[in-house]
């Protein structure tokens, strides 16, 4: 069984992260997504992080993590926009394309003479999204922002941490994310629409307003009531005890939610009925989150004393959602996601070898269920299938490209830097494990890793 | 502009598209209502008496907690029908086979295994209507060891890895924190949208439907994307945002006279900061030349910056920041994401009158599609549609009336 998208084609111009999600998405469904590069413009910041044991490599643009991850499935070609040339070939592959995608400034495609409607008069039913900080149009369209902007002007940041904190940006782009998820679900709706009518239209995606849409409840408090709400750390408006504990072990957390009475007297019996339990202002919800503060000290003296995944057990088996809080470790070796093939072991080829990566469509499509992607792109890996095999251009043609400064093999890039493990180890924000290839062997074999001499340690 | 929109009438993408919703919660409603909003005639079956228990979650118009009330329940059912459908009654069931029998989807979040309880097996839905694309979403899983775990939104969570990386980049050991509102709930919803419309363009052309399991927590887990590469290419594990570990932009919220701005120096640097700040001598400073030197010096760059930022308030400071080319942005509240002039140019907020809660304003389209745009009614009141729908069955009155007291519906 092939994809779901089958034969559907995608020519890709964004970079970074939430375009790159939109389309690892189609990629992961079968389409066949084009991503544009060029020499002068790589998509440098996914491609230049995240090395295999920290090492760049001879071409550390083709061996960043964080690109291997968005762009899996894809094929790579390099096509200078900048040039009359890169143009005019753009164009005769949007001919033969039914979406394309571009997140440049609003302004840069018109400008290009590229907009939707000089595409239109090449392909007629072609669908066009283009994806932004703040849309299309308005006053404000020009601002420039990352993941940052996009949450913080939605009310999602003010909304996230502690009360007696700062307003807290996601730990993992995840603005970023929702504008992807939304630039494709938005191009479905479109597909189906192509489908049914024969008509294809732009699409304008605001990240902003994306993420705006998934704070609809709390929006809606201040429609309906004039309430403003702000960050209210773990605490949840009706439920209680809702939040995270600390376990026994370093940076050990659990979450726990209970949701009714039946769900509060299972997890004091669990506890073993302490007699705290028993006292009348816990009796009910309200007096519970009345007295959360006090509360929350009483579960986590139980909650200290324990793993957090024994702490998620005991609960669990009571009927009580307790969520171990899992680390990036914890996750790629989690049995849970292991058994579902939630991690898909892609071979990154040459610098790299195999390693797992994580769906974007993790859902199972009984039966339906196509291959695991194929690996992400090397930089112009397939200027020769589209300009040869699908334009029909000839090899001198093709070879003439690079020195006309419009497609090429090796982008212009900075030297590749390595993670500053000392810095990130020093202050805190994250901790590396020595033995990872190790552990991810037991789960995913042995062959894991990279396969050159030097690394078979 | 030009590119806003398409030629002639508006189309509705999904128009004419017979979905049944059997969910409730947040996930599914909310994959549901972007098809009932883009145009599918969307039928929600609720329980008679209480309904989705989201129109027992606030906030209520006017605080009062009615449940033809709840903002949550409205935003998340707009363009819906509902009826009342008792399925743990055999006759309910039959009722709900004829209804399936008529739709092109079946979106329910039933726990696993529940459907089969109700004798609706996957076997028994295909003899039925082998085109059916049933959508089943739940938090973990139609398989595997945590299936029958009990979970809310903070639970995956937790356990899809994002809440460990949400700490402030300068207390990265600080007790993890839950993303605002329901974020692991929203994502499922979207990732459940998208595969059903992905499952119904396979149909359009193979003629089958198919069963589509979706788990909330690779739904959420799915949202590190690049971040979960880090253990497997480096070993590494990482508490705070991004930005902090690969010595690229710094970005955090830093307080200014009158909130909150977003500090995202860009992938390039951010020269043009001792401009904003006024302190031209500082241009050739490392610190703003160069991203790794703020790394390594995180307290003096704030040190350089907190001073002015108290002093100017957010939208002066972000005017005059992205007019240097510097992403710097406010962190708005709620409220002030209603009276920003972009998302009023954009007409972004949409209204609706409801018979119980009056006028009502609320988030609009998440994307501005030209040909078929997004286009929101209001939400149904519970069994609202009961007359409709099992009349189009062929149900006469009567018939409705006895089913109802017979507790059917």
């Amino acid at each position: 069984m092939t994809g779901l998208l089958d034969g559907i084609r995608v020519l890709d111009l964004t970079m970074v992260y939430a375009g790159p999600v939109c389309t690892r998405i189609l990629a992961d469904l079968g389409a066949e997504v084009i991503k544009v590069e060029s020499v002068p413009r790589a998509d440098v910041f996914t491609r230049a992080n995240v090395y295999p044991e920290n090492e760049p490599g001879e071409k550390p643009w083709d061996n960043g993590g964080f690109f291997h991850t968005l762009n899996a499935g894809k094929r790579g070609i390099s096509l200078n926009l900048g040039t009359e040339k890169g143009r005019e070939l753009f164009v005769r592959i949007v001919g033969i394309s039914d979406v394309v995608i571009e997140n440049f400034s609003p302004r840069v495609m018109d400008n290009w003479g590229l907009g939707y409607e000089e595409l239109k008069k090449i392909k007629p039913d072609i669908i066009m999204a283009s994806i932004s900080g703040l849309g299309n149009y308005g006053p404000l369209r020009d601002y420039y922002m990352y993941v940052p902007g996009m949450e913080g002007m939605s009310g999602l940041t003010d909304n996230t941490g502690y009360p007696d904190g700062e307003p807290l940006l996601s730990g993992h782009a995840y603005g970023d994310w929702v504008t992807g998820a939304t630039a494709a679900a938005a191009l479905m709706t479109a597909l189906y629409y192509r489908m049914v009518t024969g008509q294809g239209q732009y699409v304008d995606i605001s990240g902003r307003e994306a993420v705006a849409c998934h704070l609809g409840e709390i929006i809606m408090d201040y429609t309906l009531n004039g309430r403003d709400r702000t960050r209210a750390g773990n605490r949840h408006i009706s439920m209680a005890p809702h939040g995270c504990y600390r376990c026994q072990g370093e940076d050990s957390w659990v979450t726990i939610a209970v949701e009714n009475e039946e769900q509060w007297r299972q997890f004091c019996r669990a506890i073993g009925s302490p007699a705290w339990t028993q006292d009348a202002r816990f009796a009910d919800a309200p007096g519970r989150r009345k007295n959360q503060d006090d509360l929350d000290r009483r579960v986590e003296e139980w909650t200290g004393q324990r793993g957090h995944i024994e702490v998620m057990r005991i609960l669990q088996e009571a009927g009580v959602p307790a969520g171990a809080v899992l680390n990036m470790k914890e996750v790629n070796l989690n049995p849970h996601l292991v058994e579902r093939g939630f991690f898909q072991v892609i071979d990154h080829g040459e610098g790299t070898g195999r390693r797992p990566i994580a769906r974007l469509v993790p859902a199972r499509f009984g039966g339906m269920d196509g291959l695991p992607p194929g690996r992400a792109p090397r930089f112009g890996q397939d200027n020769e299938y589209v300009f040869g095999s699908l334009l029909g251009l000839s090899a001198e043609e093709i070879e003439a490209l690079a020195r006309e400064n419009v497609a090429g093999s090796r982008p212009a890039f900075p030297p590749g830097r390595p993670c500053r493990t000392d810095l990130v180890a020093e202050q805190g924000a994250g901790w590396f494990d020595p033995d990872y290839l190790g552990e991810l062997r037991k789960v995913y074999g042995d062959d894991l890793g990279r396969t050159d001499p030097k690394q078979m340690k | 502009m030009a590119t806003r929109t398409g030629d002639g009438k508006p189309g509705r993408a999904f128009s004419g598209l017979r979905v049944v919703d059997c969910t409730g919660g947040i996930a599914g409603p909310y994959c549901t209502k972007l098809l009932a909003d883009f145009g599918a005639g969307v039928i929600k079956v609720e329980r008679p008496g209480e309904g989705d228990p989201t129109r027992g979650i606030g906030p209520f118009a006017a605080d009062d907690p009615d449940k033809e009330k709840s903002g949550a329940f409205f935003y998340l059912n707009t363009s819906k029908k509902s009826i009342t459908l008792n399925l743990e009654k055999e006759k309910g069931v039959r009722l709900f086979k004829e209804l399936v029998k008529e739709a092109d989807v079946l979106v329910e979040n039933f726990r696993p295994g529940a459907m089969d309880g109700l004798g609706l097996s996957t076997d028994v839905l295909e003899g039925l209507n082998p085109g059916l694309v049933v959508t089943s979403v739940s938090y973990f899983g139609q398989t595997g060891p945590y299936r029958d775990y009990c979970a809310t939104n903070l639970t995956v969570s937790a356990l899809g890895g994002v809440m460990s990386t949400m700490r402030p980049a300068t207390r990265p050991l600080e007790r993890p924190v839950v993303a605002g509102g329901f974020q692991a709930e929203y994502a499922t919803g979207v990732l459940s949208f998208i595969t059903t419309v992905a499952a119904l363009i396979n149909r359009g052309g193979t003629g089958r439907g198919g069963r589509i399991d979706v788990s909330a927590m690779e739904c959420i887990a799915s949202t590190l994307t690049g971040h979960l590469a880090e253990y497997p290419y480096l070993g590494l594990s990482r508490r705070t945002n991004p930005f902090a570990i690969h010595g690229y932009p710094i970005g955090y919220s830093v307080p200014c006279q009158d909130g909150w701005i977003s500090l995202t120096p860009g992938i390039g640097g951010a020269p043009n900061i001792p401009l904003l700040i006024e302190r031209p001598e500082l241009m050739d400073d490392p610190l703003f030349t160069q991203p790794r030197a703020r790394m390594a010096a995180p307290d003096r760059f704030d040190g350089v910056m907190a001073p002015w930022l108290k002093d100017h308030d957010k939208w002066e400071i972000t005017g005059k920041a992205q007019e240097l080319r510097l992403a710097f942005t406010p962190v708005l509240s709620p409220g002030e994401l209603l009276e920003d002039e972009q998302i009023k140019a954009r007409e972004f907020f949409a209204r609706a009158e409801h018979p119980v809660m009056g006028r009502v304003t609320f988030p609009g389209a998440p994307a501005k599609l030209s040909g078929s745009p997004w286009q929101a009614g209001r939400a149904p009141r519970l069994g609202e549609h009961n007359g409709e729908i099992y009349g189009s069955l062929g149900y006469s009155g009567e018939d409705i009336s006895r089913l109802r007291a017979e507790g059917i519906i």
